[in-house]
């Protein structure tokens, strides 16, 4: 019964078995912890650009009525940044960064209080929201036989208080 | 065996990595078209200027009513000072004519001694923003002149003789009666009365833009306050400014000349609820109020962007 107790076949066959299985659950680690940096990166670029949106103010309404008031084109100021800031990580989407910011549901509410169509909040300050759908590539999880492309849904709104 | 075993190991993990290394998720994503050429952007679209606009140099200040002897002198007092805005003529109005821009001046339009209406200039005032030129308020430039009766009935005489084949500026001819002719007269208008209103300060964003109460402004964004000081519809010139009270943020000045803006920003929103009540201590010193200080208040309210999730 000296077989039982020589166990130098049984590293290699672990080896074979478990070395697969260990490199792909790493690899999707890995995808997964990549795709949460870029889910936080698109967030940061959609709160960036409503900000800055909101940060425009109309300086004629300011001097006639003493009222802060979203400028007549806050919606394109906050598409021009939320491209922006998403073509810094281009090489992370699927899409191009314009498209994807041209895509984008855009809204800006210049008097309050108002209600978001999209959301059904309640603003009760002028206030530019940003609702996208960011397609991120995901090749591992593509390898895997799962989404190759995962679509980042992002919801950002701004007011000034 | 074992070293039978370790080669092993590495010729198997390396025949297999070697593929998923050499694996490019991309290459499907070759550009199958040229590229498009790279486009200029379009240039920002020419918005057409108002016609007859023109940088402003010269800023309204007050209008002015001088009396010596017999004449009252209706005028207009300017700062030479460029606040960033434009202007156009709207329309040039004589003694007594009509104009459609009658009451939509912010300075109004005062009446010579019979009741017309003085002549001026109408002049509309912009500030170019993004979008073009934004008219923001209209300022009616006042420039005439009338002979008064002096005190008591007895005429003047330079004022008695006949009148000229061209009467002077803002006389009017006085019809004749029904029984006998009469030279004509000059009208008899009393001095401009010294107001028995208060004075009424404000506090505006520009120059001639709308005095306010409440102000909101972004936080660490630089605002200039310009102190005012009114009397029924003519505003007076101001003299000097004071910060007397109120948290002033971080201003350039706490005190002025007149047409000198306050000039601050602050950097600390105000507690929830509450906001920053800020009082100024305006000087006049005009013939017709002498000397005197108003305190102006007005309310601010620092705000700042924020996410709202």
């Amino acid at each position: 019964m000296s077989w039982m107790r020589d166990d130098r076949g049984t590293a290699l066959v672990l080896t074979l078995v478990l070395a697969p299985l260990l490199l792909i659950a790493l690899a999707g680690v890995l995808q997964l912890g990549a795709l949460r940096v870029v889910a936080a990166r698109v967030r940061a670029a959609a709160d960036l650009a409503t900000l800055v949106a909101v940060n425009d103010q109309d300086g004629a309404e300011l001097a006639r009525s003493g009222v802060l008031r979203l400028s007549t084109d806050a919606v394109d100021v906050a598409r021009e940044y939320f491209a922006r800031e998403l073509e810094l990580s281009s090489s992370l989407l699927d899409s191009a960064a314009a498209e994807i910011a041209a895509a984008a549901d855009v809204a800006a509410y210049p008097s309050a209080p108002a209600y978001d169509t999209y959301t059904g909040a309640r603003y009760d300050r002028p206030a530019v929201r940003i609702a996208a759908h960011v397609p991120v590539r995901t090749p591992v999880f593509g390898a895997l036989v799962l989404r190759p492309v995962t679509t980042i849904d992002v919801l950002s709104v701004s007011s000034p208080r | 065996m074992k070293r039978r075993t370790t080669l092993l190991m590495l010729t198997i993990v390396s025949l297999w990595s070697s593929p998923a290394l050499a694996w490019d998720p991309f290459r499907d994503e070759a550009p199958s078209e040229p590229p498009k050429p790279a486009r200029e952007p379009d240039p920002a679209p020419f918005i057409a200027p108002p016609p007859g606009i023109y940088y402003v140099t010269d800023t309204y200040v007050a209008d002015l009513v001088t009396t010596t002897g017999p004449v009252t002198t209706y005028s207009t007092t300017t700062v030479h000072e460029s606040t960033g805005s434009y202007a156009r003529v709207l329309d040039t109005v004589g003694t007594g004519a009509a104009s459609p821009f009658d009451g939509s001046s912010f300075n109004g339009r005062r009446v010579v001694g019979d009741g017309r209406a003085v002549a001026g200039t109408y002049y509309e005032n912009y500030v170019l923003s993004e979008g073009g030129f934004v008219p923001i308020s209209i300022v009616f430039f006042q420039d005439d002149a009338e002979l008064a009766r002096l005190l008591g009935d007895a005429p003047a005489p330079a004022v008695t003789r006949p009148a000229p084949s061209t009467p002077p500026v803002a006389t009017r001819p006085v019809p004749p009666g029904c029984c006998a002719p009469q030279p004509p007269v000059v009208t008899t208008a009393p001095p401009t009365p010294t107001p028995t209103r208060p004075i009424r300060p404000g506090i505006s964003l520009l120059p001639v833009s709308t005095p306010l109460t409440v102000l909101e402004v972004l936080r660490g964004r630089a605002v200039s306050l310009y102190p005012r000081a009114f009397v029924d519809d003519r505003e007076l010139p101001v003299r000097s400014w004071l910060v007397v009270a109120g948290n002033a943020g971080e201003p350039v000045a706490t005190a002025g000349r007149g047409g000198t803006p306050f000039t601050t920003s602050w950097r600390q929103l105000a507690p929830p609820g509450a906001m920053y009540e800020l009082v100024f201590r305006i000087e006049v010193d005009t013939p017709d109020t002498g000397q005197q200080t108003v305190d102006a208040t007005i309310a601010v309210v620092v705000r700042s962007p924020a996410l709202e999730r």
